[in-house]
């Protein structure tokens, strides 16, 4: 690449006038300037077949527009679907709204922790297990017997600390819990279960 | 301001308290017995006044109704939790720091109505003094439950506690002595054996992940 002369920058950088430049680098200057105008003006597309080719090289719109377009411009979808599963979905969603939710599964809270309640009580029709977290309320945390072997049972979700509780069995029978190991005086003449709670993270 | 805003802070503090008033009584009616109200009422009142947990009283007045206890008894059984609530705060403040929580006095209460005497429960407050004392006090009346002497009980929590373990490690100590027991050892036997292994006494199960999925959290109100 040959090199240029000094003064020809001086001029493209206006810091010379261009008539102080011997003709042959005028003349140099004037060609470079021309060729400069021209690369600032890009080629014209010369034909139908130029402006085709222009339009297919336009660059891609970003995926956000794109999802933004799609968002905003009317669509027409269609559900093909027979009425007995529109009926049960109605049904589901119904469910899903009108009946209260009495316990889904629990997100535990870092101060919370799982209670299991076990008791032998063969032949109860049914046994409750309360306490302060039930209010001593029964009916809050019934036990279940499943496969009828007389094992009654139930899983709670408590707060980190200690609880007392008792079995109520067929709804008047009040049982300190024989498994429990802690006992405190209920002040009422029995004896109370103690269940320490130990937080998810201990 | 400044004058506006203690002026409204005046005129809302008694509602609010009234409000309280009125939930604690509205819990009660309906459930305990008109005669015990009024003073169950006047005794979480107190209760307040002293900043000691009022849930533990309102739950001893709903449970002696559950259990159709005459309304004296109940009355009386309210009095009797109040008094070990301000024993358990006593003893806590005995060690200084922080004020207690509403949970670290209802725990200690608990660990003193199991059976241990002011005394012992303060000896292991004074040998603990930066550690929240409940568990450890559920861990000696745990070995006292199972006929270990009063002071090899004490004796081994504190050196369990020195050793490194904390709050409800504590009530490891005493399963792992318990299951020693329970394995054929004489207490002292016992003792001897987990002391060594301290600070290794084995965790309890933790719930299994269908557990944890069957749990329900009870909703006494719903």
């Amino acid at each position: 690449m040959s090199k240029l002369d000094p003064r020809i920058h001086e001029v493209l950088d206006g810091e010379l006038p261009l008539e102080r430049l011997p003709a042959e680098l005028r003349a140099l200057v004037l060609r470079l300037e021309h060729a400069a105008g021209l690369l600032r003006a890009g080629p014209a597309p010369a034909s139908v077949a130029g402006r085709v080719l222009a339009a297919l090289h336009r660059p891609e719109p970003s995926r956000g527009r794109r999802v933004l377009q799609w968002l905003t411009e009317r669509h027409v979808i269609t559900i093909a679907m027979r009425p007995v599963w529109s009926l049960a979905l109605a049904a589901v969603l119904a469910a899903v709204v009108l009946v209260p939710d009495h316990g889904s599964a629990p997100l535990l809270g870092a101060q919370e922790g799982i209670a299991r309640f076990v008791g032998h009580f063969p032949g109860a029709r049914s046994v409750d297990v309360v306490g302060p977290f039930t209010d001593w309320h029964t009916g809050v945390v019934p036990l279940r017997d499943d496969d009828n072997d007389g094992v009654w049972s139930a899983v709670v979700v408590l707060p980190a600390g200690t609880h007392e509780y008792m079995f109520v069995v067929d709804g008047e029978r009040w049982v300190a819990d024989p498994l429990a190991g802690r006992y405190v005086s209920d002040g009422f003449g029995r004896q109370n279960a103690l269940l320490i709670v130990r937080p998810v993270g201990r | 301001m400044r004058r506006v805003a203690l002026f409204l802070l005046a005129i809302v503090a008694p509602l609010g308290a009234q409000s309280g008033r009125g939930s604690v009584r509205a819990r009660l009616m309906g459930r305990v017995p008109e005669a015990a109200i009024a003073v169950v009422d006047s005794v979480v009142r107190v209760a307040e006044g002293e900043r000691l947990p009022t849930e533990p009283l309102v739950q001893k007045a709903l449970e002696g109704a559950a259990k159709h206890a005459a309304p004296g008894r109940i009355v009386q059984a309210v009095g009797a939790q109040a008094e070990q609530l301000r024993q358990a705060r006593t003893l806590l403040e005995r060690g200084g720091g922080t004020p207690p929580t509403a949970i670290e006095i209802t725990s200690v209460a608990a660990a003193m109505v199991r059976g241990l005497p002011p005394p012992l429960a303060g000896r292991i407050v004074t040998a603990l003094p930066d550690e929240p004392p409940g568990p450890a006090l559920h861990a000696v009346a745990d070995l006292e439950g199972h006929g270990f002497a009063e002071d090899a009980a004490v004796d081994l929590i504190v050196a369990a506690a020195r050793a490194g373990l904390r709050g409800l490690r504590l009530l490891d100590v005493a399963t792992a002595a318990v299951h020693e027991l329970q394995r054929g050892a004489t207490h002292p036997a016992a003792l001897a054996t987990v002391r060594r292994a301290l600070p290794d006494v084995p965790w309890p199960p933790k719930p299994s992940p269908a557990e944890v999925n069957r749990a329900r959290r009870p909703r006494p109100g719903v």
